[in-house]
């Protein structure tokens, strides 16, 4: 439960000089605004939009927006959290309403697809061209093959389980297995996180036609499905079952001197879910260039290592500088699966509504 | 000129009430449930027959809306194979768990109001003041309280174990959903059963006695009909409520057990309106539907109770002979279950918040609020101002709901051709979803509404009072409307041959009279305001108007402590002691209102 250490990192000058920088678009022929540019020094206020556990005091949030006001004095940082995620400016944007962000960090894959199948107009700018730190990215963790959403962590679902209790499961197929009758919590995929990576996780596993001929089993050896990460996370702490879907880097919460044995992380099929967190320019900024400063500012290498240990993720980028104990307690699956943007599109919706439907019918 | 602004006072608060319902309630709802009903402006009858018509939603029902003609049939079929179990689909599923809700809801409320009613002991206007506190509490408090309480390694496995008569396993299941529910709605019966209970006049029964009758007959000729109607209004709004329910189902149910409006939240988390639209038309329907059949039983049962002496108490000890009373013995097995399921949860929760996860006491999570309110980062969310914001929020609700709820209630109690409708129809913010008027003041307050080319959007505190108190003043009603409808008219009357205007013998003579009917709703506005989360979170985005539930949300996801509930746990506690010192406040000092 300790508070994690609080690195000052006084804004290295690893930002090079950014007047008059521009390079031409090396896209894939789909028409794009030319990379916006900033005349002298970066100034004005810059909207983020995100989830709420991001900001406030400790936070990835916070920390990134003292780091770049340090290293940019004229510019203001503002946090928005929408009650509703990415659907409240899906949904303005659909009515017309105004979108008052530059920014929005913490986007999925599913997001995108979301938005992206709601809207006519995309509801994000292309970036990933236009950044410095491009070539720094993870190739696995890019999500968009238009460029718009790009990666700043990742986090890989995972089981979590108590040691004293039970051995981990090998296969999928092992949890269907009269040892692990009502052992495991995982979450709701129709409004979780974890939940929906685990059930694609499946899906990956078992087939899109095999999928629900899976769970049936998996409900039948007494899976429970709560509704989200936190409270299947405290049904776990609280001992309602020895094993919770939740991510790989559990450990990094606790610390090396607890007691992990409660914190055992599995990796089904030797495998985990890989989830990344990606961030987005509004294609209604006003700010462009301020915008991708500011993304580029989050692919910093010691800015990621920051992002990374304060939001409990993966970096994503391949130089991140990470503390020594967080590569220690964070376990990276021997392999990621995911499901990308395409995989995704047109079918998402109706495998988590099936799979929701045949759960509530039970 | 002063008698003029005296007459035009009452048609001018049933103006003003109409057009606050218009803007936070009638216009952002509307625009939700048109999604049901309308095809790219076209009025289409497809979504709801989709629904109606899938087995997944009304089970064994779909068949009257695929093929009426062939029930008959079945339904001899059905019984020929001698009663199977019928899938009961998912809005069957959602009146089952309502109707089992509010049976445990009666049954546990219903012997609290005869205690508070009809005994006396210290502490009791204090416990009658505080059967209120479980309604404000955000269900993500309960859900940790419930969990500390009722799960595996909770308090009471901890006592039985300690006894040694073994665990249940009680959480994620149906019956903590009932229990959950019970706990938000058997203090509901109580409060509404007691307020009845007192005004039952004294002389009614003293004079059925007098001409003969015997405790239990004057008990159910005079006390039962004065009862009857704030019981049903109890168990009426528990069924609402329970069918609606939605949080508890997330937090303390799993997946299987999930409600119709559990699956309008998804819908609407996938943005798939139509259908989160036609869902919540067809549960707005019925419920309205209920409403209106109640409030038709009800203007049927008005008249009864008088506003005189109300009934003595009898002392709850009396020394050693409470031990020989059976009565009384019942009352303390009562009183146990009572503390295990109302007591329990919130105990629960005010252990956790000074309990480290390994068991030791621990002052962490109070001093997290105290480093939230000192600390300089945007975006903290800081305890102070949450119970500021919480306290104007509930006594702004407070100043509008009152007056909005008295004014219904004149008009209700008033009678004459389509008044239950119409009253029905003001009673509406009751069994409309809190997701559906969520969604819809989203979508015209906060996203704005264009009129005349320009964009008007309202966030902020206002629109938040004006929410909290659209989703108040039907308590205000509930509990003036049979209290002023009781009164005897002669006072009225008197008042009005002497020359007062309607609005004075309103304010001088009813309302006195009816003092704790009226303080009763003012504490649940109060109370409402105080515990509402989903369109004050809404509202609040962004700005510094959030109150208690919204910060208390905020922690449960800061993780700057390691994943635990402890800071929401703290702030909880906080939330509790400020809710249940502010209804303590108002019912005493209603007191001295009293007649």
């Amino acid at each position: 439960m300790r508070r994690r250490t609080y690195l000052k990192t006084a804004g290295a000058a690893t930002i090079a000089g950014l007047a008059g920088c521009a390079a031409t678009p090396t896209g894939n022929g789909t028409d794009r605004p030319p990379r916006a540019t900033i005349d002298g020094t970066p100034s004005g206020t810059l909207t983020v939009a995100t989830y709420s556990s991001f900001t406030g005091e400790g936070t990835a949030g916070n920390y990134l927006k003292q780091a770049f006001e340090d290293e940019y004095p004229n510019v203001t940082v503002e946090f928005t959290v929408p009650a509703n995620g990415v659907n409240q400016y899906i949904q303005r944007k659909r009515s017309g309403a105004s979108i008052d962000a530059d920014l929005y960090v913490g986007i999925n894959t599913d997001d995108l697809v979301r938005a992206d199948a709601e809207l006519d107009d995309s509801l994000f700018m292309h970036s990933q061209d236009y950044l410095d730190r491009k070539d720094a990215l993870k190739p696995a963790l890019e999500i968009d093959p238009q460029g718009r959403a790009v990666p700043y962590d990742t986090g890989y679902i995972s089981l979590v389980y108590d040691e004293s209790a039970i051995d981990a499961p090998a296969t999928f197929d092992d949890l269907l297995d009269p040892t692990y009758e009502d052992s495991l919590i995982t979450q709701n995929a129709q409004q979780s996180d974890p939940g929906k990576a685990f059930l694609l996780w499946t899906i990956d596993a078992k087939g899109e036609d095999g999928y629900l001929d899976y769970w049936a089993d998996l409900l039948d050896n007494g899976v429970q499905i709560l509704d989200d990460w936190q409270p299947a996370y405290n049904a776990y702490m609280n001992e309602e079952a020895p094993m919770v879907v939740s991510y790989s880097t559990d450990q990094v919460f606790y610390g090396a001197d607890a007691d992990l044995t409660r914190h055992q992380i599995g990796f089904i099929e030797d495998q985990g879910y890989a989830n990344p967190e990606t961030m987005a320019r509004f294609e209604a900024t006003d700010q462009p260039a301020l915008a991708r400063l500011f993304m580029d500012f989050i692919l910093q290498p010691e800015v990621q290592g920051q992002v990374a240990e304060r939001n409990v993720q993966f970096p994503a980028v391949t130089d991140a500088q990470l503390d020594e104990t967080f590569a220690e307690l964070a376990h990276e699956p021997p392999e990621a699966v995911t499901f990308d943007y395409d995989e995704l599109q047109g079918n998402v919706e109706e495998w988590t509504d099936e799979w929701a439907r045949q759960v509530a019918s039970k | 000129m002063f008698r003029w602004v005296e007459r035009a006072a009452l048609p001018a608060g049933v103006l003003a009430t109409l057009a606050t319902l218009a803007v936070v309630f009638y216009y952002p709802v509307a625009t939700v449930l048109s999604e049901a009903v309308l095809d790219a402006g076209r009025p289409t009858a497809g979504p709801l027959r989709e629904v109606l018509t899938d087995p997944f939603y009304t089970g064994v029902a779909h068949h009257l809306f695929v093929d009426p003609l062939g029930v008959p049939a079945g339904l001899l079929d059905w019984i020929a194979r001698g009663f199977p179990d019928v899938r009961l689909g998912l809005f069957g599923f959602t009146a089952y768990q309502a109707a089992l809700s509010t049976v445990a809801s009666v049954v546990l409320g219903l012997p609290g109001a005869y205690v508070l009613s009809r005994y006396d002991f210290r502490g009791r206007r204090t416990l009658r003041a505080l059967t209120i506190v479980p309604f404000v509490l955000p269900s993500i408090m309960v859900a940790v309280g419930f969990v500390a309480m009722f799960g595996r390694t909770g308090l009471l496995n901890d006592v039985l174990t300690g006894l040694g008569l073994g665990r249940v396993e009680l959480l994620y299941t149906l019956e903590a959903i009932i229990v959950a529910h019970a706990f938000y709605n058997a203090p509901l019966v109580t409060r509404l059963v007691t307020t009845a209970w007192e005004s039952v006049d004294r002389r009614q029964v003293e004079s059925a006695r007098a001409m003969g009758a015997s405790p239990l007959s004057a008990f159910r000729d005079v006390v039962l009909p004065a009862i009857l109607p704030s019981l049903l209004t109890a168990a009426l709004l528990t069924f609402v409520f329970t069918f609606m329910s939605f949080p508890i189902v997330l937090a303390l149910g799993d997946l299987r057990l999930a409600t119709v409006e559990v699956w309008v939240f998804a819908r609407v988390q996938a943005l798939d309106l139509s259908e989160a639209a036609t869902l919540a038309t067809l549960e707005t329907v019925l419920s309205l539907a209920l409403t209106y059949l109640y409030l038709r039983y009800e203007a049927r049962q008005r008249s009864t109770s008088g506003a005189g002496q109300s009934l003595p108490r009898k002392s709850l000890t009396v020394g050693w002979q409470t031990l020989r009373s059976p009565t009384r013995l019942a009352i303390f097995a009562y009183g146990v279950v009572a503390v295990v399921v109302f007591v329990g949860p919130l105990l629960s929760l005010l252990v956790e918040s000074v309990t480290a996860p390994d068991g030791s006491f621990t002052t962490a999570y109070y001093e997290f609020l105290l480093a939230q309110q000192a600390s300089t980062a945007v975006g903290t969310t800081r305890p102070l101002p949450a119970i500021v914001n919480s306290i104007v929020y509930g006594v702004g609700t407070l100043a509008l709901a009152v007056p909005m709820g008295v004014v219904v209630a004149i008009l209700a109690t008033r009678g004459g051709r389509g008044s239950r409708l119409a009253e029905a129809i003001l009673t509406a913010p009751l069994a409309v979803s809190g997701i559906v008027v969520g969604l819809g003041l989203l979508q015209t307050m906060v996203f704005g509404t264009v009129l005349f080319g320009y964009r008007l959007t309202a966030a902020g505190p206002i629109a938040i009072v004006a929410a909290h108190a659209a989703a108040a003043y039907p308590f205000v009603t509930r509990n003036v409307a049979p209290a002023l409808g009781g009164l005897e008219s002669r006072y009225r009357d008197a008042a009005r041959s002497l020359g007062a205007t309607r609005l004075r013998a309103l304010l001088e003579i009813e309302l006195p009279l009816i003092g704790a009917a009226v303080l009763a709703g003012a504490a649940f506005a109060f109370a409402i305001s105080v515990g509402e989360f989903d369109s004050t979170v809404l509202l609040a985005e962004g700005v510094d108007s959030y109150t208690m539930p919204v910060a208390l949300e905020r922690y449960v996801n800061n993780r700057s402590l390691g994943p635990n509930l402890g800071p929401a746990t703290a702030m909880g506690t906080v939330l509790l002691l400020v809710t249940g010192l502010s209804f303590v406040a108002i019912d005493r000092l209603g007191g001295r209102w009293e007649p």
